[in-house]
């Protein structure tokens, strides 16, 4: 009763390409929150209070905010704005598609930004005296000593939060994109079958999230090997 | 910004969009504290010595914080009415059955909320030390007392930060239910900006009422976070 062969059949591909649209959306918008939040994440740690306050004042409100505000925000908002609509720039975002990612972007970017603000500040401040010590410039510690190190810390928390975008991005339905919910609910509607969709859709999701959770594990094993070559470690699994 | 748009009365939208945030109100605290009480019940389900049961939770609490919001509220308000058509069938009630969109809504939200919060309740239970556990059993209280007493409340405790997120996060969540219809405050500032064509003005309203809401919650964080470390602090 409830998962029917024959609709999943008949129906595969509009699931299929609905799952390719939630994909898109997924990775444009991590690409798109890491772009926005790396800068506001310096800013957050900076020692001057203008930049501190602004990245904080980021923070509180993409946090606070729910994402389908700041969606409808957007979407109805940047065409008000005058002479918007005889630039270049509109040409671009006349489409749903970019509006989403702006905004699924920039509501990640408040998380992100205390992800990475957090990693960098818990580098140890020895490796990074170590480092100046030895004679590296600012940039070179940076790229082979914070970098690096930051990433490891944020690894974790930033699966989690690709996670959450993935599951954000079910709001592009209220804008006129079909995604993967939009296309089950598409199948509902000509089948009456609210189960077999939803169900799918669902399997859809979960396979995705396993395969993010599986690729933050592959990088963790290769940012810290030594965490895991250690039989002494795998013992106490 | 006009505020006439905001007046109550006929020609203003006050009193439409207070109804609105009124409903949004009382689907937030209902999901929350059924979530929260189901969350507790889901942890203990996983802690307990019953592993078929544990596991089975585990796998539940895992895909409902897998899928996103939207496929759960869906999949409740079209769903229960037909799980309800067949579970009524052999007992010769047909007929077509209409969900309350209301609990349908705090439905999904809340059985999301438990998903997480199980999460954060189990942990605060792993994290009770053992040693007060085995100090109250040696006092001779019985294994409920030591649960009432010791485990509960440490657990409560330590759980206190984690729950005040969820607070938030469901909050957040809380406009996903306009998708089935519920005239929520979201859904009330869309009428509002169709009508008059003020779409931004409404959109930025309701922006301002969700952040004062979570200012509101940050606030009540901070201060319950004072009261309940008030032994941990080193000054």
């Amino acid at each position: 009763m409830l998962m029917d062969a024959a609709t999943l059949l008949d129906y595969l591909p509009v699931l299929l390409a609905g799952a390719v649209i939630t994909l898109e959306l997924t990775l444009f918008t991590l690409i798109g929150g890491l772009i926005i939040a790396l800068p506001i994440a310096f800013a957050r740690n900076a020692e001057r209070p203008g930049p501190r306050w602004f990245a904080q004042s980021f923070v509180f409100f993409f946090r606070g905010a729910p994402l389908l505000v700041v969606l409808y925000l957007v979407y109805y908002g940047l065409p008000q704005i005058p002479g918007i609509k005889e630039s270049p720039v509109w040409f671009l975002i006349a489409r749903p598609m970019p509006i989403a990612i702006l905004a699924l972007s920039l509501n990640s970017a408040g998380f992100l930004t205390e992800i990475i603000a957090g990693a960098l500040r818990n580098v140890p401040a020895g490796e990074i005296e170590a480092a100046r010590a030895f004679g590296l410039s600012r940039l070179q510690t940076f790229a082979r000593i914070i970098a690096p190190n930051a990433t490891r810390l944020a690894l974790r928390a930033y699966g989690n939060e690709a996670v959450f975008v993935l599951k954000g991005t079910a709001v592009v339905n209220f804008i006129t994109i079909t995604d993967l919910v939009g296309a089950a609910n598409q199948v509902y509607f000509n089948t009456f079958d609210p189960f077999t969709p939803l169900f799918a859709a669902g399997a859809f999701y979960l396979v995705i999230v396993f395969a993010m959770l599986q690729l933050v594990r592959w990088a963790e094993r290769r940012l810290n090997p030594w965490a895991f070559a250690a039989p002494s470690r795998e013992r106490h699994r | 910004m006009d505020l006439a748009l905001f007046s109550f009365g006929p020609t203003g939208w006050g009193d439409e969009l207070l109804a609105g945030l009124d409903l949004t109100l009382r689907l937030a605290v209902t999901s929350i504290l059924t979530g929260t009480a189901l969350g507790l019940v889901s942890a203990l389900g996983e802690v307990a010595l019953v592993p078929l049961l544990g596991r089975l939770l585990e796998t539940v609490n895992m895909v409902l914080r897998s899928v996103p919001e939207l496929l759960v509220i869906f999949l409740i308000y079209y769903g229960a009415a037909i799980a309800l058509a067949a579970l009524l069938a052999p007992f010769g009630i047909a007929g077509l059955f209409e969900i309350n969109r209301f609990w349908s809504g705090v439905l999904a939200l809340a059985l999301i909320h438990a998903a997480y919060a199980s999460e954060v309740f189990r942990g605060a239970f792993l994290a009770v030390p053992v040693g007060e556990i085995d100090a109250a059993r040696a006092f001779g209280m019985s294994p409920l007392l030591v649960f009432s007493r010791i485990r509960l409340p440490l657990a409560f405790r330590l759980a206190m930060p984690g729950l005040t997120n969820l607070v938030m996060t469901t909050l957040k969540s809380t406009p996903l239910v306009s998708a089935i219809g519920l005239q929520d405050l979201i859904r009330v500032a869309g009428d509002a900006g169709q009508n008059t064509k003020e779409y931004f003005q409404f959109y930025m309203a309701t922006l301002v009422i969700y952040l004062g809401i979570a200012a509101v919650v940050l606030l009540l964080q901070s201060r319950s976070e004072h009261r309940l470390y008030r032994h941990l602090r080193t000054r």
